[in-house]
C-alpha cells in the first residue's frame, strides 16, 4: 500500500519544484543581480588586485554573496509551508522527516548550483575568468550548495516567524560573507578581521572556488571538507529540530 | 481499529490530554464533542503521529502507534483543523500529492482523484489553485486529500468549519460513505446535527478525558428540558403572577399544563430541549470543575 521511501521523495521532490516553477520571481532575480554586481565591481578589484587577481574576486565574491543571501529561497520555502500548515500536514502522511527535507531541499539546491554555473558561466565567457579545473568546479558548486540548503534549512526550523528567518538570513548573510573575504580580498580586510575570518563558512567557500580555478585539488579538498562538516552539522540540527517538533506550526 | 488507554499529553502546566480513553471499531463513526481546548484536537495530532504523548498506549489495526507512528500514518486520513493547502497547486496536484504519498500511483491514483473530485463537487473547479478557490472549496479540498485512497482510519477535526450547507452536505455524505465501506471515524465538531446525520456515538471530552460515551439520546436523556412561559401583561395583573417562568422539566407538558392551571393568558411558551452545553456543565459539575 505504501510507496517506498525512494518513490515518496520523488514526489516530494517533484511537487516542490512544481512550486518554485510557480514562483518564478526570486528565481530570476537572483540570476540577474550577481551577474550585474560583477559587471560593476570587476574593475574595482581588477585595480585592487590586478587583472587575473581582480577577475577571480570580481566572480567569486559575488558568487559566495549572492548565493548567502539565496539563502532566503530555501529558509522561506521551508518556513512558507509551516506558516501555510503544509508541513503539518505533510508529516500526518508516512513521509519520514528526512525524506520531507531532501524533497523539499534538494530542489532549492540544484537553484542554486544553477545560479552558481551562471555567475561563473558569465565570469568565464564576460569577464575573463579561467578556470583550470571544470571538475573540480563543478565539485565545489555541489559542495557549496549543499552547504547552503542544510543551513537554510537548518534556520527555516528554528526560526518562529518569516520577520525572524529574514533578519537572521539578511544580517547573517552579510557578516558572514563581509567577514568570508567576498566583498573586500582577505588581504585588505583588517587585521582582527583576517583572525576571525576562519570562523565564516563563506571563508571556506572562497577558499574553495579559488582553489578550484587555480586547478589546486589539495586545497579545494581541504576546504570542501570543511564545507561539508558545516552542512553536516546544519543538517543534524535540522533533522534533531524536525523529529523532536511535537508542537503544531500553527503555533508560530 | 483504534485504541487508546491513559493517554498523557502536558504543554507546560497544562494537561491537554489527562488519561484519554477511546475505543473506535471498523465502520464505527465516534464524534468527539467538547468545548474548545479540551483536547479534542491534540487527541488527533497524537493519533495523526503530530505530537507524541508523555504517557499512555495507542494501537492503531493492531498497531503499536507510539512504536511505529509511521505505520499508522499510512493507514489513517487527517484534514486538521485549519486549513492546510498550498495556495499556488490545483485541486488535483493536491489530490495527486496526498494520494502518491500514501502509496497510489499511475491509472489507480488518476482514478482516484476523478472520482473523489466527482464525488465533493469539485469537477469544476479540479484544475483551479487552491489560493483562488472559495471557503467551502478549500474546506471540500482539505477533506479530499484526506480521503483520498480510502484509508481505513479516518481523523476529521472539524472538517465543516465555516462551510456552506452544500459543502457541508457533501462531506457528510462522503465520510457516511466511508464509515459504511468499513472506515473508523473520528469526526470532531460543536455541530450535533452532523453527528446524528452521521448515526455517530458521542465521545464527550472534558479537560483531556472522554468523560461520557454514547448516543446522543443516551447522554441527554437524564438532563431536563427548559419550560418558559411568558405571560400577556393583563394576566400578570389579574392573577398577581410572575411575567415570566422558567423551569426545569423531565416532562414538559406537564409542567406546562400545570402552570397554565394557575391562570394568566400565555403570550409565549418555550421548550428547550437540553443541549451538549448543558451536558458539559453537568459533567464539568460531576467532576469537580
Amino acid at each position: 500500500m505504501a510507496a517506498r521511501a525512494p518513490s515518496r521523495t520523488l514526489v516530494l521532490f517533484n511537487h516542490n519544484l512544481t512550486m518554485l516553477a510557480r514562483e518564478p520571481g526570486p528565481l530570476a532575480s537572483r540570476l540577474v543581480m550577481p551577474l550585474v554586481a560583477i559587471a560593476v565591481f570587476e574593475p574595482l578589484d581588477r585595480a585592487a588586485i590586478g587583472s587575473r587577481g581582480g577577475a577571480v574576486q570580481a566572480v567569486t565574491g559575488m558568487l559566495v554573496l549572492f548565493s548567502m543571501l539565496s539563502l532566503a529561497l530555501v529558509g522561506g520555502s521551508v518556513l512558507a509551508e509551516r506558516l501555510w500548515r503544509t508541513w503539518d500536514r505533510l508529516r500526518m502522511t508516512p513521509v519520514r522527516p528526512l525524506e520531507l527535507l531532501v524533497g523539499k531541499s534538494v530542489p532549492t539546491g540544484i537553484v542554486l548550483a544553477v545560479q552558481q554555473a551562471a555567475v561563473l558561466g558569465f565570469g568565464i565567457v564576460a569577464e575573463g575568468l579561467h578556470a583550470r579545473s571544470l571538475a573540480l568546479l563543478t565539485m565545489v558548486v555541489l559542495v557549496w550548495s549543499a552547504t547552503l540548503v542544510a543551513i537554510g534549512s537548518a534556520l527555516s526550523l528554528i526560526a518562529r516567524s518569516q520577520a525572524e528567518l529574514a533578519a537572521i538570513q539578511d544580517i547573517g548573510s552579510f557578516i558572514v560573507t563581509s567577514l568570508g573575504g567576498a566583498l573586500v580580498p582577505l588581504a585588505e580586510m583588517p587585521s582582527w578581521a583576517r583572525q576571525i575570518a576562519p570562523a565564516s563558512p563563506a571563508y571556506w567557500a572562497m577558499s574553495s572556488f579559488r582553489a578550484a580555478v587555480d586547478g589546486n585539488v589539495g586545497a579545494a579538498i581541504h576546504s570542501g571538507s570543511v564545507l561539508l562538516g558545516i552542512a553536516a552539522i546544519a543538517t543534524g540540527l535540522a533533522v534533531w529540530r524536525l523529529k523532536r517538533s511535537s508542537t503544531r506550526s500553527a503555533r508560530l | 481499529m483504534l485504541v487508546a488507554e491513559g493517554l498523557v499529553k502536558r504543554y507546560g502546566s497544562h494537561r491537554a490530554l489527562d488519561g484519554f480513553d477511546l475505543e473506535v471499531a471498523p465502520g464505527e463513526v465516534v464524534g468527539l464533542v467538547g468545548r474548545n481546548g479540551a483536547g479534542k484536537t491534540t487527541f488527533v495530532e497524537v493519533v495523526a503521529g503530530l505530537v507524541r504523548p508523555e504517557a499512555g498506549r495507542l494501537q492503531v489495526a493492531g498497531i503499536d502507534a507510539l512504536a511505529s507512528p509511521r505505520q499508522v500514518r499510512a493507514l489513517a486520513g487527517v484534514a486538521p483543523q485549519e486549513l492546510a493547502l498550498y495556495p499556488s497547486l490545483t485541486v488535483r496536484e493536491h489530490l495527486r500529492l496526498f494520494a502518491a504519498l500514501t502509496g497510489l500511483g499511475g491509472r489507480s491514483r488518476r482514478k482516484a482523484v476523478d472520482a473523489l473530485t466527482e464525488e465533493l463537487g469539485l469537477s469544476e473547479v479540479a484544475d483551479r489553485r487552491a489560493g483562488l478557490l472559495s471557503g467551502g472549496q478549500r474546506r471540500r479540498t482539505q477533506a479530499a486529500c484526506a480521503l483520498v485512497g480510502s484509508p481505513p482510519l479516518l481523523l476529521l477535526d472539524e472538517p465543516t468549519v465555516g462551510a456552506d450547507p452544500d459543502t457541508r452536505r457533501a462531506l457528510l455524505s462522503s465520510v457516511a460513505d466511508r464509515a459504511r465501506a468499513g472506515a473508523a471515524v473520528v469526526y470532531t465538531t460543536h455541530y450535533l446535527a452532523e453527528l446524528d446525520d452521521l448515526d455517530a456515538t458521542l465521545a464527550v471530552v472534558d479537560a483531556g478525558q472522554v468523560v461520557a460515551r454514547g448516543h446522543r439520546a443516551e447522554l441527554l436523556a437524564h438532563l431536563p428540558s427548559r419550560v418558559r412561559v411568558e405571560f400577556a401583561a393583563q394576566g400578570v395583573g389579574a392573577c398577581g403572577q410572575a411575567s415570566e417562568v422558567v423551569e426545569a422539566s423531565f416532562d414538559p407538558a406537564a409542567t406546562i399544563t400545570r402552570v397554565l392551571a394557575g391562570g394568566g393568558l400565555p403570550r409565549t411558551i418555550e421548550i428547550q430541549r437540553p443541549t451538549l452545553n448543558d451536558l458539559y456543565q453537568e459533567l464539568a459539575a460531576s467532576h469537580g470543575r
